[in-house]
Protein backbone atom coordinates (compact mmCIF):
# COMPACT_ATOMS: atom_id res chain seq x y z
CA UNK A 1 0.00 0.00 0.00
CA UNK A 2 1.74 3.49 -0.97
CA UNK A 3 2.25 6.03 1.16
CA UNK A 4 -0.52 8.17 -0.22
CA UNK A 5 -2.90 5.47 0.27
CA UNK A 6 -2.13 5.62 4.31
CA UNK A 7 -2.49 8.67 4.32
CA UNK A 8 -5.68 9.19 2.89
CA UNK A 9 -6.71 6.13 5.43
CA UNK A 10 -5.61 7.86 8.41
CA UNK A 11 -7.41 11.12 7.13
CA UNK A 12 -11.02 9.16 6.64
CA UNK A 13 -10.05 7.81 10.42
CA UNK A 14 -9.75 10.83 11.58
CA UNK A 15 -12.83 12.10 10.19
CA UNK A 16 -14.99 9.70 11.28
CA UNK A 17 -13.51 10.06 14.79
CA UNK A 18 -13.94 13.78 14.47
CA UNK A 19 -18.24 12.58 13.72
CA UNK A 20 -18.73 10.56 15.94
CA UNK A 21 -17.55 12.51 18.90
CA UNK A 22 -18.67 16.25 17.52
CA UNK A 23 -16.68 18.53 19.22
CA UNK A 24 -18.33 20.97 21.00
CA UNK A 25 -18.58 25.21 20.50
CA UNK A 26 -19.29 26.91 23.09
CA UNK A 27 -20.64 29.91 22.19
CA UNK A 28 -23.43 28.16 19.78
CA UNK A 29 -24.45 25.66 23.20
CA UNK A 30 -24.78 29.19 25.25
CA UNK A 31 -27.77 30.36 22.82
CA UNK A 32 -28.95 27.19 22.74
CA UNK A 33 -28.50 26.85 27.20
CA UNK A 34 -31.12 29.71 27.08
CA UNK A 35 -33.82 27.15 27.13
CA UNK A 36 -31.89 24.83 29.97
CA UNK A 37 -32.21 28.39 32.47
CA UNK A 38 -35.61 27.96 33.19
CA UNK A 39 -35.09 25.34 34.52
CA UNK A 40 -31.54 24.84 35.89
CA UNK A 41 -31.06 28.42 36.48
CA UNK A 42 -33.28 29.23 39.03
CA UNK A 43 -31.78 28.48 42.46
CA UNK A 44 -33.97 26.45 45.04
CA UNK A 45 -36.07 25.32 41.53
CA UNK A 46 -37.83 22.63 42.00
CA UNK A 47 -39.30 19.36 39.78
CA UNK A 48 -43.12 18.76 40.95
CA UNK A 49 -44.79 15.01 40.88
CA UNK A 50 -42.28 13.82 42.50
CA UNK A 51 -40.66 16.48 44.19
CA UNK A 52 -37.14 17.62 44.78
CA UNK A 53 -34.39 20.18 43.38
CA UNK A 54 -33.90 19.77 39.66
CA UNK A 55 -30.04 19.52 39.43
CA UNK A 56 -26.94 21.44 39.54
CA UNK A 57 -25.76 20.82 35.73
CA UNK A 58 -23.30 24.02 35.18
CA UNK A 59 -19.80 23.15 35.46
CA UNK A 60 -20.85 19.13 35.34
CA UNK A 61 -18.49 17.03 33.50
CA UNK A 62 -19.04 17.36 29.67
CA UNK A 63 -19.20 13.80 28.69
CA UNK A 64 -21.74 13.29 31.29
CA UNK A 65 -23.96 15.98 30.15
CA UNK A 66 -23.51 14.13 26.50
CA UNK A 67 -24.34 11.05 27.75
CA UNK A 68 -27.61 12.33 30.11
CA UNK A 69 -29.21 14.04 26.88
CA UNK A 70 -28.76 11.33 25.05
CA UNK A 71 -30.33 8.88 27.11
CA UNK A 72 -33.39 11.56 27.34
CA UNK A 73 -33.43 11.35 23.56
CA UNK A 74 -33.21 7.87 23.30
CA UNK A 75 -35.87 7.06 26.42
CA UNK A 76 -33.27 4.96 28.55
CA UNK A 77 -33.50 7.98 30.95
CA UNK A 78 -37.29 9.14 31.45
CA UNK A 79 -38.66 12.68 32.30
CA UNK A 80 -41.07 14.22 30.25
CA UNK A 81 -40.03 17.76 29.89
CA UNK A 82 -35.77 16.50 29.39
CA UNK A 83 -36.87 13.72 26.63
CA UNK A 84 -38.70 16.43 25.12
CA UNK A 85 -36.02 19.25 25.09
CA UNK A 86 -33.63 16.12 24.37
CA UNK A 87 -36.12 15.16 21.18
CA UNK A 88 -35.24 18.42 19.18
CA UNK A 89 -31.64 18.22 19.28
CA UNK A 90 -29.31 17.01 17.15
CA UNK A 91 -26.07 15.51 18.06
CA UNK A 92 -23.59 19.03 17.04
CA UNK A 93 -26.80 20.80 19.42
CA UNK A 94 -26.18 18.36 22.10
CA UNK A 95 -22.26 18.72 21.97
CA UNK A 96 -22.33 22.03 22.29
CA UNK A 97 -24.75 22.19 25.13
CA UNK A 98 -22.11 19.94 26.92
CA UNK A 99 -19.48 21.81 25.91
CA UNK A 100 -20.92 25.57 27.20
CA UNK A 101 -22.06 23.77 30.42
CA UNK A 102 -19.27 22.53 31.78
CA UNK A 103 -17.39 25.35 31.55
CA UNK A 104 -20.20 27.70 32.55
CA UNK A 105 -18.81 29.29 35.37
CA UNK B 1 -62.50 27.72 61.96
CA UNK B 2 -59.63 27.91 64.11
CA UNK B 3 -59.72 24.00 64.23
CA UNK B 4 -60.56 23.68 60.25
CA UNK B 5 -56.90 26.13 59.77
CA UNK B 6 -54.84 24.05 62.78
CA UNK B 7 -55.97 20.89 60.44
CA UNK B 8 -54.92 22.55 57.38
CA UNK B 9 -51.46 23.22 58.62
CA UNK B 10 -50.97 19.71 59.97
CA UNK B 11 -52.43 18.30 56.66
CA UNK B 12 -49.65 20.61 54.71
CA UNK B 13 -46.50 19.41 57.05
CA UNK B 14 -47.63 16.00 55.63
CA UNK B 15 -46.73 17.14 52.36
CA UNK B 16 -43.14 18.22 53.10
CA UNK B 17 -41.06 16.08 51.12
CA UNK B 18 -40.07 12.87 53.34
CA UNK B 19 -36.37 13.68 53.22
CA UNK B 20 -34.31 12.89 56.30
CA UNK B 21 -31.52 15.56 57.01
CA UNK B 22 -29.06 12.32 56.37
CA UNK B 23 -25.34 12.70 58.06
CA UNK B 24 -23.02 14.02 56.63
CA UNK B 25 -20.59 12.78 58.57
CA UNK B 26 -21.03 9.07 58.68
CA UNK B 27 -22.15 9.86 54.82
CA UNK B 28 -18.21 10.67 54.42
CA UNK B 29 -17.36 7.28 55.72
CA UNK B 30 -19.66 5.44 53.29
CA UNK B 31 -18.59 7.80 50.75
CA UNK B 32 -15.15 5.57 50.23
CA UNK B 33 -16.39 3.23 47.73
CA UNK B 34 -17.51 6.65 45.56
CA UNK B 35 -14.35 7.85 45.67
CA UNK B 36 -12.92 5.59 43.18
CA UNK B 37 -14.58 7.09 40.40
CA UNK B 38 -16.26 10.37 41.65
CA UNK B 39 -12.90 11.71 43.25
CA UNK B 40 -12.32 11.61 46.96
CA UNK B 41 -14.17 15.41 47.55
CA UNK B 42 -16.97 13.95 44.80
CA UNK B 43 -15.55 17.08 42.38
CA UNK B 44 -12.72 15.45 40.70
CA UNK B 45 -14.02 12.50 38.70
CA UNK B 46 -11.74 10.17 37.04
CA UNK B 47 -13.46 10.88 33.89
CA UNK B 48 -15.51 13.04 31.80
CA UNK B 49 -18.09 10.77 31.28
CA UNK B 50 -18.64 10.76 35.49
CA UNK B 51 -20.09 12.98 37.06
CA UNK B 52 -19.02 15.54 39.84
CA UNK B 53 -21.67 15.56 43.32
CA UNK B 54 -20.46 17.65 45.48
CA UNK B 55 -22.25 20.76 45.46
CA UNK B 56 -24.81 19.12 44.69
CA UNK B 57 -28.42 19.56 45.93
CA UNK B 58 -29.24 16.99 48.31
CA UNK B 59 -32.79 15.78 48.01
CA UNK B 60 -31.89 15.45 44.00
CA UNK B 61 -29.05 13.01 44.91
CA UNK B 62 -31.17 10.86 47.53
CA UNK B 63 -33.26 10.64 44.15
CA UNK B 64 -31.00 9.69 41.87
CA UNK B 65 -29.79 6.97 43.94
CA UNK B 66 -33.73 5.53 44.74
CA UNK B 67 -33.84 5.37 41.19
CA UNK B 68 -30.44 3.21 40.53
CA UNK B 69 -31.92 1.39 43.30
CA UNK B 70 -35.17 0.59 42.52
CA UNK B 71 -33.97 0.20 38.73
CA UNK B 72 -36.01 3.30 37.79
CA UNK B 73 -32.82 4.46 35.93
CA UNK B 74 -30.31 2.07 35.15
CA UNK B 75 -26.18 2.10 35.32
CA UNK B 76 -24.25 -1.44 35.64
CA UNK B 77 -22.07 -0.05 37.83
CA UNK B 78 -24.55 2.63 40.10
CA UNK B 79 -27.20 -0.21 39.97
CA UNK B 80 -24.58 -2.74 41.43
CA UNK B 81 -23.82 0.24 43.88
CA UNK B 82 -27.34 1.05 45.24
CA UNK B 83 -28.76 -2.02 45.47
CA UNK B 84 -27.33 -2.94 48.73
CA UNK B 85 -27.79 0.74 50.14
CA UNK B 86 -30.71 1.43 52.71
CA UNK B 87 -32.31 4.37 53.25
CA UNK B 88 -30.28 6.08 56.16
CA UNK B 89 -27.02 5.06 54.10
CA UNK B 90 -28.73 7.14 50.78
CA UNK B 91 -29.25 10.09 52.69
CA UNK B 92 -26.35 10.25 54.86
CA UNK B 93 -24.07 9.78 50.77
CA UNK B 94 -26.49 12.97 49.80
CA UNK B 95 -25.58 14.52 52.71
CA UNK B 96 -22.03 14.48 52.69
CA UNK B 97 -22.04 15.01 48.83
CA UNK B 98 -23.81 18.08 48.66
CA UNK B 99 -22.03 19.93 51.78
CA UNK B 100 -18.88 19.27 50.10
CA UNK B 101 -17.56 22.05 47.71
CA UNK B 102 -17.30 22.14 43.92
CA UNK B 103 -17.91 22.95 40.25
CA UNK B 104 -21.42 22.46 40.36
CA UNK B 105 -23.90 25.67 40.50
CA UNK B 106 -27.22 27.01 38.38
CA UNK B 107 -26.77 28.10 34.79
CA UNK B 108 -25.65 31.36 35.33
Amino acid sequence: MSRLHLTFLALLAATAFADANAAGNIEAGKKRAYTCTGCHGIPGYKNTYPMYSVPRIAGQSETYLVNALNAYKSGERKHPTMAAQAQSYSDQDIADIAAYLATAK
Amino acid sequence: MRHSILLTAIALCAFVPAVSAGDAVAGRTKAAVCAACHGADGNTPIDANTPKLAGQHQDYLVKVLRDYRSGARSNAIMGAQAGSLKDEDIDDLAAYFASQPGDLKEIP
